[in-house]
This record gives structure tokens, C-alpha cells and sequence, in this order.
């Protein structure tokens, strides 16, 4: 059931009234029916035995771990146990091939299996840790694992954060709702109106391929750009919407990403959830370990005390994001594309920072300006469309050859005579444009106010416009596939 | 020891990770405030931290802390 679809508004609906109509007291266990049978009706009985494994043995883990002494061998070896058999369907289900081992479930994997399995992992880590007391409702640990506006596509949550606003009642308030519901409508702009929309031309010049090449590649992965960006922020916009009007609000996952000026402060606004995961869960944790320290203190002594701290440092990232290129799925072009191309560009920056210091001081180049800003974030931005060539190729070669397309073949008069009208109409290059850029008009408005709040202080009138304005538009404008339904969100493959 | 103590030597610390000898830290103090103070640096000023003060944090703490003085309370509990 896609979130854009009419069944999920109806569910969805029905589950809200539900919600606020029974006793408060029942309301978790009305969002763990609703989560249920939504993964059911997603997915069918084939993937339930999945999620069902994840709850008991995250479950038990919790338990267990809770128990068993601080600082034991015990400890250790419980948590490793755990963590093993909790990421044990995610490797069966995505990785097993990628070794050169035969899938044993063969092509199914269950919908939001690499998200839900994030967010269980950190509970069982967080428990072994003795951050959290584990939970002892087995029904209530379902609820955190099976929350079904998040549980297909992130974001990822740790307990800490859920608990006690999924077991806690909450009465109705119409703000929440409101704002939800804006949220939800907003969601469903970016995606039907500019992703579903760019799709056309990205999925015409990528599955085509070599048909298409040089700049049609150039302009295709611009597109594919700003469709993944509204793609993903746009589901999340529907997910945290969806949430707030119960009264839950979850984690944000995006904060206008393609305003970053280096690719670190990309990754501190693009899939957050995902970053902060890895940091605290796999990051920390090894650079902190025995063997890690150990490392450190041989790199120091053969390389000195500045750059000897680097080495261990920048192998520790190299492990981070191929493990952060691999949970994006377990082929090559993941791995290199959202994964080890970035702990290039993060490494390559740390290593030329002296050296462009130098050269803007040189050239007297001044820093703390409007232009100097945009070359930081247009260079950014072209970075991480390289990443995007490997992501949206379907293999390693392909996406290579790509590249090398882009850079041999001079094509850029198809700019200006009338090409690319063959990837789309011009009406709908001219929706697409038009709706960028107020793409680009609410985000620069983002950075400086909270939107939501400052129309519900605006008159009844205008805002009232403005909402039927946007849910016209997604109406009037929104590209609909067979059967009234979007195309699936990318990010609900992962 | 005493918290005078306690912050004289992550003044110690902070002054050798960062390499900045004016770096003087406070209760208050965040990785906001200190620029290099970042994801990266983390855990090499909590490990170095750990090595000055003979104790050890434990990975909910590394995670948990939100600024110096909390770091400081850690220490205080544990020589």
C-alpha cells in the first residue's frame, strides 16, 4: 500500500478516528492493529515471519542483556549474539548473494526490513549499553518495531526517543492534526508533482542507455537529483506528517541538503537518521574498541602525534561508509556511489584543506561571501551528483561508462535546441521548473522560519487559498501512474 | 578530586587534542564551542580523556554527554 495511494489516505483516516474516538488508554494498541495490518496488506503473509523474528528477538535481547552483568564476558558475548542474529534476515534477505552465496528466500525481502532492522539493533545496543531499561511488553516493543508510518521508510529511531510518546495518550489537538495534514499535502507535492514528474526523463535517458549520451546523462542525473530529494523528503513529508496527527513526532531526516557547502555538512542533512545511526552504533564504537586504540597508538608513534592520529581515523570512516554504501543494498554501484565515493570527497577535503587555505589566501579570494558560499555549494552539489550516476546505474560498469560519456562526448547544444523536449513535454519541463522553484522558495524560507506556524498566524482567508492552491495543484499537476497510484517510493527498496 | 582538579586536567586534555594552548573549558562548554570539536574528533578526546583521569567511559555516556560539566560529573563518580 504506497503512501500516496487512495487505500493509505482511507486506512489512514479510518486508524486517526479510531485513535482519538476510543479511550486514550487504547490507543497504543490501536496503532499496533493498524501497524500490523498495514505490513500485512504491504506486503502479504510472506514477509510478517520476517518482522515477527525481529520483534522476539529484539525482544528477548532486551531481556537477556538487561540481566547479565556489566562488563562480563558474559555481556559481551550476549550482545554480539544478539546483534548477529538481529541483523541475521537483513543479511540473508540482501547480502547473501553479494558473498557468492545462493539467496534462500530468493528475491524477497521485505518491505522496510534494512529501516526496522536499524532502529531494533539500536534498542538491543542501547540495552547492552545500559542506556535503556529493556521493555517488557512484548506487545508494546512490537508497536516501537512495527510503527507504521516509519517502519517502510525510515526515519530511523531509537527508543529513547519513542517510547514514551507511542504509549503515552494523547488527546486531540487541532493544530497537530492541521499541521500534519499540511505536512502530508506538502509530501505529496514534492512527490507527485516534481519527482513523479522528473522520473520521466530520468528513467527515459538511464534505461535507454547508450542511447542517450553526454550531456543527455549530464541533465538526466540533475534530474535524478532533485527526483530522489523529493522523493525521499517527500515520503518523509507524508510520514512525519502522517505521525504528528497522532501526536507523534518523529525525527527529522532532511534539512535542505543541497544547500550544504561540504560533503560533511551534506551528510548532516540528507538521510540524518541514517548518519547519526552509524556514527553511534558502528563508528564510535570501533574507534573506541581495544584494537582500534591499540592502532592509534602504533600510528602515533611511527607518524607523529597530528598525523598519526589520521590514519586510524580515516580507516575508521573507510569501514563507516562502506558500511553505509552497503546498507543501501549489496552491489558495487551502493557501495562506491553512496558509500566510498563520499569517504573520498570527506578525506580528499580534510587532506587539501591546508593547501586551499592557502591558495584562496594567495589569490586573496574572499570567503565570507554570497558568491564564495554558492561555488562552495554548487561544488558540492555536482560532487554529490557523481555519487548519484552510481546510484541510479544499474551496475558499476554501466555507471562508469557513464561518466566517461559525460566527460567524452560534447553534446551541450541539446541544451538550447529543442532535445530535451524528446525526455519530456515542454509543458511538463515547465511544471517541473516552475514547481523547482518553489521547491527552492520554501526551502530558503526554511532556513529562516518555521513556515507552518507563521501561515497559521495569517488570516483564514489566505491561508485557507494557499492550502487548496497546493492540493489543486497535486491534483491539476500530479503524474499518475495506471490505476490512479504513484510509483513506489525509491527509498522503500532499502 | 576535586572539581578544580577535574577541570585543570580536561583543560590539560582539551589544550593537547586541539592543539590550542587558549582553549579553557567550562561547565558549559559543548562541542559547539570548539571548532574542532567535531564527530570525528570525538572519540580521540574521550579516549585521551580516559587515559588522563585512569577511568573509562561507557558507550552510552560517550553518546550521552552533553557538555563538559556532565563530562566532568562522570569523572568526578568514577576516581
Amino acid at each position: 500500500m504506497a503512501l500516496t495511494s487512495f487505500s493509505f489516505l482511507c486506512f489512514f483516516l479510518f486508524t486517526a478516528m479510531v485513535y482519538y474516538i476510543l479511550p486514550q488508554r487504547f490507543q497504543w494498541m490501536i496503532l499496533l492493529t493498524a501497524s500490523l495490518t498495514f505490513y500485512y496488506i504491504s506486503g502479504g503473509w510472506a514477509v510478517l515471519p520476517f518482522l515477527l523474528y525481529g520483534i522476539f528477538i529484539s525482544y528477548l535481547g532486551g531481556l537477556l542483556l538487561e540481566r547479565t552483568k556489566e562488563g562480563s564476558r558474559k555481556k559481551t558475548l550476549f550482545t554480539w549474539m544478539f546483534v548477529v542474529l538481529t541483523l541475521l534476515p537483513l543479511f540473508l534477505l540482501k547480502y547473501v548473494r553479494f558473498f557468492g552465496f545462493p539467496a534462500p528466500f530468493g528475491p524477497l525481502a521485505p518491505l522496510g526490513i534494512s529501516f526496522y532492522t536499524m532502529s531494533i539493533l539500536g534498542y538491543v545496543i542501547d540495552v547492552s549499553w545500559g542506556i535503556l531499561p529493556a521493555q517488557k511488553n512484548i506487545f508494546r516493543h512490537a508497536l516501537f518495531t512495527s510503527y507504521f508510518p516509519q517502519m517502510i521508510s525510515g526515519p530511523i529511531t531509537r527508543y529513547s526517543q519513542m517510547a514514551e510518546q507511542l504509549f503515552s495518550p494523547h488527546a486531540f489537538s487541532y493544530q497537530q492534526v492541521t499541521f500534519g495534514a499540511q505536512r502530508i499535502l506538502w509530501g505529496f507535492f514534492k512527490k507527485l508533482v516534481i519527482s513523479e514528474r522528473l522520473a520521466l526523463a530520468v528513467n527515459l535517458v538511464y534505461d535507454q542507455y547508450p542511447v542517450y549520451q553526454g550531456w543527455y546523462l549530464v541533465v538526466a542525473t540533475i534530474c535524478f537529483a532533485f527526483q530522489l530529494y523529493t522523493d525521499f523528503s517527500g515520503c518523509m513529508d507524508i510520514v512525519l506528517g502522517v505521525s504528528q496527527v497522532f501526536g507523534i513526532s518523529l525525527p527529522e531526516n532532511f534539512a535542505c541538503p543541497y544547500f550544504s557547502r561540504s560533503i560533511s555538512e551534506y551528510w548532516r542533512r540528507w538521510h540524518i537518521t541514517l548518519g547519526i545511526w552509524f556514527k553511534e552504533y558502528l563508528f564510535y564504537p570501533l574507534q573506541k574498541s581495544p584494537l582500534w586504540i591499540a592502532f592509534l597508538d602504533w600510528s602515533k608513534k611511527r607518524l607523529g602525534k597530528k598525523r598519526g592520529k589520521k590514519l586510524p581515523l580515516y580507516t575508521g570512516m573507510l569501514v563507516l561508509w562502506f558500511s553505509v554504501g552497503m546498507w543501501h543494498g549489496g552491489s558495487w554501484n551502493f557501495i562506491v556511489g553512496s558509500g566510498l565515493l563520499h569517504w573520498f570527497y570527506i578525506v580528499a577535503g580534510e587532506l587539501l584543506t591546508p593547501l586551499w587555505k592557502r591558495l584562496t589566501a594567495l589569490f586573496q579570494v574572499r570567503t565570507q561571501v554570497f558568491s564564495w558560499h554558492f561555488f562552495q555549494g554548487l561544488r558540492t552539489f555536482l560532487l554529490v551528483n557523481i555519487g548519484f550516476v552510481f546510484f541510479r546505474a544499474p551496475s558499476l560498469k554501466v555507471a562508469l561508462s557513464m561518466l566517461f560519456s559525460m566527460g567524452r562526448v560534447q553534446n551541450p547544444q541539446i541544451l538550447f535546441d529543442r532535445s530535451l523536449f524528446q525526455l519530456m513535454t515542454p509543458q511538463d519541463w515547465m511544471i517541473a521548473l516552475a514547481s523547482l522553484l518553489l521547491l527552492l522558495f520554501v526551502s530558503s524560507l526554511q532556513q529562516k522560519i518555521r513556515i507552518r506556524e507563521t501561515l497559521a498566524a495569517q488570516n483564514l482567508v489566505f491561508r485557507w487559498s494557499l492550502y487548496l492552491l497546493l492540493f489543486v495543484a497535486v491534483l491539476i499537476f500530479g503524474c499518475y501512474g495506471g490505476d490512479y497510484d504513484a510509483a513506489a517510493f525509491i527509498y522503500q527498496r532499502f | 578530586m576535586t572539581r578544580e582538579e577535574i577541570f585543570s586536567g580536561l583543560n590539560q586534555v582539551f589544550q593537547d587534542v586541539f592543539d590550542d594552548e587558549e582553549i579553557q573549558v567550562t561547565e558549559d562548554t559543548t562541542a559547539e564551542d570548539i571548532e574542532d570539536w567535531d564527530s570525528l574528533e570525538h572519540i580521540n578526546l574521550i579516549v585521551a580523556v580516559e587515559r588522563h583521569f585512569g577511568m573509562k567511559f561507557t558507550m552510552g555516556e560517550v553518546t550521552g554527554m552533553k557538555n563538559v560539566g556532565a563530562m566532568a560529573d562522570i569523572i568526578g563518580e568514577r576516581v
